[in-house]
């Protein structure tokens, strides 16, 4: 990976290869920014992990936060205090910190301030296909979108300008496909951080009572105003391609444009192309005109329908007669997944009646020949991962009745077979409440897993419910000492910052104990024996029980034996093996192979756990 | 003609693609071309199918390739290639490592894992230009199992396909390569850019 200095060079017009992530990272040192706060989240997770790199260096603020509300409460903090900051998070994120930034809008900002959000079509890592694109329209805050990592930089320090000018949080809406593809970006000059801040009171602007809230609504409506002249100039609304003949017009934005133009291409489809990068407020006059120009116009954008119901409504009275093609009403292009230029080019040739030049149908046909009895590739568990003993403790213990309600991490993998941990899964710390009314309905003791940044996360308000109201569940906590699926990010139980600094650390199980939990327990996973009876004993206790299978992520472990030059003295099956298959049918770790017939253990892949070792009925696995 | 060259990058997670696509892609912005590297991170990668997409020419914008548009599949697993096949034409060039990674469903099924014999019998469908290269060999000999994507990286600058040229791949290696292991790297290379030339 590229050293995290390569975005500190203060070298304008020097060219690097950057993803989009980091791109945006790029644009706080340019625009200035001061205060960057984050939560870690695929597709987002760089943002802030670029910026830690370097913070201390650069001379601004960095921190993961708890959670993404708590994350955009301190970046707002320090920009009601005139310092410029930005929250960088995934789209269910947002849901996460709705709750301030419908808020905050009405109070504003005294600073610029941008809340950095990643959509994710196609799920590559994520539970849902969200637009949040909507989150602009529902809480009136500026938008922009870009479409590749030069657009993210750039408009990262338009985002801060334009917040400034309105006083107004403002929204830079990534999509996967910008955030994590690479792509040339320019430099432009660093701008010096300033991190003092003075607090300004002012009642009547920022304590949203009845009162104030009132006359703030009218203040956020007037500023919509303002928002559209800039819209309506802003040089990322833009015609960037004139057609000859005036039939057909294409309106698109994100990484569906680039879909789109090269599409256009393909099937030599003569149209206009107007390029959206702010898409709240729309530049409704530029649209208007550009639809009273031509006959037809397609809009080309990745999940809901956002620009086309607003642009139909705009239509109503530029351009009455127009024809809008899109996904509403025949669906020319589809509302889930992500887009591709195949598919945006089976969509305009479908419109335009026009041939595609290559014979998908064909590639399809031969495709499908090769792939009918390919295997799939799902990802799954490392070799040596401690969630894989947690989950074989659970499965040995609680059996296959037991209701699994599980969490978002890389646990959640364990709802795969063997293992089989993991019965309903929806969103960040979900898996406690849920656990509780699972247990209240079938009368039966309930198991929550979830992991250590997770908790910290969203599950202690669930946890204090199981207290309060009594709830007959067993809370997993599977503390690998780190945000994992994320990319190894610090959290509050690891006792380190995002400034890379020593703090303290917070133990869950005080948490816990703290809470009013009469059963803690504290247990390493792979002293599986020792684990099996601590779960046995949750599992009877009256009421609700909190285990902390604590154990450190497999990949932190190997890659510091790696750093020191610490050899790995693997795992090997001896001639006591009679092939039972336990090993495999309980297990499922990617280092156990079969090969004909026998089982093997992949030297590359083991990482000396020992788990399959100490569950070999014949004693055949040994170091 | 499409002025535009485009490899797919198809393994396992953990195999170092990423890397090995970012160097394509370093190396293509030195050389002042217009590049797009589309990445997978995040829970995808666990273990899982990684699929990266290089795209290099001035009128690129879209970060994946369009189907049977590969120039070179750069194949880090055998099974992964077949996966990545829509990619490719005939006039496709495909770079094979021949090391497969069992999928847990083949162990858990005991299912036994095909032939290179048969899988290269269904690339012919779609291409017969394949080059079979030994990257775990080449690797242990350049020093480290691990430098298996360099050996690949080194095979396709040799094999001319790619418009960058060699040196500009290299010194994007030596920016991109710990310091510590760069002379590994180098040799691992090297090692795969000879076994081309040679062949």
């Amino acid at each position: 990976m590229p050293d995290a200095y390569t975005i500190l060079k203060d070298s304008p017009k020097e060219r690097a290869l950057l993803l989009g992530n980091e791109a945006i990272a790029r644009g706080v040192l340019e625009a200035g920014v001061s205060v960057v706060t984050t939560y870690p989240g695929t597709p987002a997770s760089e943002v802030g992990d670029s910026i830690s790199e370097i913070a201390g260096k650069a001379g601004l603020y960095m921190e993961y936060s708890t959670n993404e509300i708590v994350a955009v409460e301190v970046a707002a903090g320090a920009a009601n205090c005139g310092v410029r900051a930005l929250s960088a998070m995934k789209h269910v994120g947002l849901n996460v910190a709705a709750d301030i930034v419908m808020s905050l809008a009405y109070a504003g900002v005294r600073s610029g301030f941008v809340v950095v959000t990643t959509d994710d079509p196609e799920c590559y890592s994520s539970q849902n296909e969200q637009d949040n694109r909507f989150y602009a329209l529902l809480s009136n805050l500026p938008c922009l979108e870009p479409s590749d990592a030069q657009e993210a930089k750039d408009m990262t320090i338009s985002a801060v300008e334009i917040s400034e000018k309105l006083e107004l949080p403002v929204l830079l809406r990534t999509t996967t496909r910008v955030s994590h593809t690479r792509g040339p970006v320019e430099y432009g000059k660093i701008t010096k951080p300033n991190l003092n801040g003075k607090f300004i009171k002012d009642v009547k602007r920022l304590v949203m009572v009845p009162t104030y809230s009132r006359p703030k609504h009218t203040v956020l409506l007037k500023k919509q105003e303002e928002a559209k002249k800039i819209s309506e100039t802003s040089p990322y609304n833009r015609i960037v391609r004139v057609g000859k003949s005036r039939e057909f017009g294409i309106i698109s934005s994100s990484a569906a444009y680039n879909y789109a133009i090269e599409a256009a291409d393909l099937i030599g489809l003569d149209v206009s192309i107007l390029k959206l990068g702010m898409t709240y407020p729309l530049p409704e006059k530029m649209i208007g005109e550009f639809l009273s120009k031509h006959k037809r116009v397609i809009i080309v954008e990745e999940l809901e329908p956002y620009l086309e119901m607003q642009i139909k409504a705009i239509a109503k009275d530029y351009a009455p007669n127009i024809k809008i093609y899109g996904k509403m009403g025949k669906q020319y292009f589809p509302r889930d997944g992500e887009f591709s230029i195949r598919i945006v080019a089976t969509g305009l040739a479908k419109i335009a009646e026009n041939k595609l030049p290559i014979a998908f149908e064909k590639i399809d046909e031969k495709y499908a020949e090769i792939v009918k009895d390919l295997p799939p590739r799902p990802p799954i568990l490392c070799a040596g991962c401690p969630h894989r003993a947690s989950f074989y403790v659970l499965r040995k213990v609680a059996g296959e009745k037991a209701v699994y309600s599980t969490d978002i991490g890389c646990y959640a993998l364990g709802c795969a077979p063997p293992l089989s941990v993991g019965d309903i899964l929806t969103c960040m710390g979900a898996s406690i409440g849920t656990a509780e009314g699972i247990s209240k309905t079938i009368g039966e003791s309930t198991i929550a897993v979830i992991g250590d940044s997770t908790f910290f996360h969203a599950g202690i308000p669930g946890l204090i419910n199981a207290v309060y109201n009594n709830h007959k569940v067993v809370i997993a906590v599977l503390d690998n000492l780190t945000t994992a699926m994320t990319g190894h990010q610090p959290h509050p139980g690891t006792g380190m910052t995002g400034m890379q600094k020593p703090t303290e650390r917070i133990l869950i199980e005080k948490i816990a104990e703290g809470c009013g939990i009469k059963y803690v327990k504290v247990v390493d996973p792979f002293k599986i024996k020792e684990a099996e009876a601590i779960l046995k004993e949750a599992l009877h206790f009256q009421g609700p029980s909190v285990i902390v299978f604590r154990s450190p992520c497999t990949l932190m472990v190997v890659r510091e034996w790696r750093r020191k030059g610490v050899e790995i003295i693997t795992y090997k099956i001896t001639d006591k093996c009679t092939n039972c298959m336990a090993c495999i049918k309980l297990l499922g770790c990617p280092a156990l192979v079969v090969e004909e017939g026998k089982v093997r253990i992949s030297e590359s892949l083991c990482t000396a756990c020992g788990l399959c070792a100490s569950l070999c009925p014949y004693n055949a696995i040994r170091q | 003609m499409r002025e535009e060259f485009n490899v797919v990058l198809a393994g396992v997670g953990g195999q170092g693609i990423l890397l090995a696509a970012e160097i394509l892609g370093t190396a293509a912005v030195k050389e002042g071309l217009n590049v797009r590297v589309s990445e997978i991170h995040g829970m995808a990668q666990r273990g899982g199918a990684v699929v990266s997409h290089v795209r290099i020419g001035e009128k690129v914008l879209a970060p994946t390739v369009l189907e049977g548009q590969a120039d070179v599949i750069l194949g880090f697993e055998p099974l992964e290639i077949l996966r990545n096949l829509k990619f490719a034409s005939e006039k496709t060039l495909i770079i094979m490592s021949c090391e497969p990674i069992q999928p847990t469903e083949f162990t858990a099924k005991m299912k036994k894992y095909p032939s290179l014999e048969e899988i290269r019998a269904k690339i012919w469908h779609f291409t017969k230009n394949i080059i079979l290269i030994e990257t775990g060999e080449l690797a242990k000999k350049a020093g480290n199992i691990l430098t298996e994507n360099i050996v690949l990286v080194g095979a396709l600058a040799a094999t001319g396909k790619i418009p960058i040229k060699d040196s500009s791949v290299m010194n994007a290696l030596r920016e991109l390569v710990p310091k510590k292991h760069l002379d590994v790297n180098v040799k691992a290379f090297k090692l795969g850019y000879e076994y081309v030339k040679k062949s």
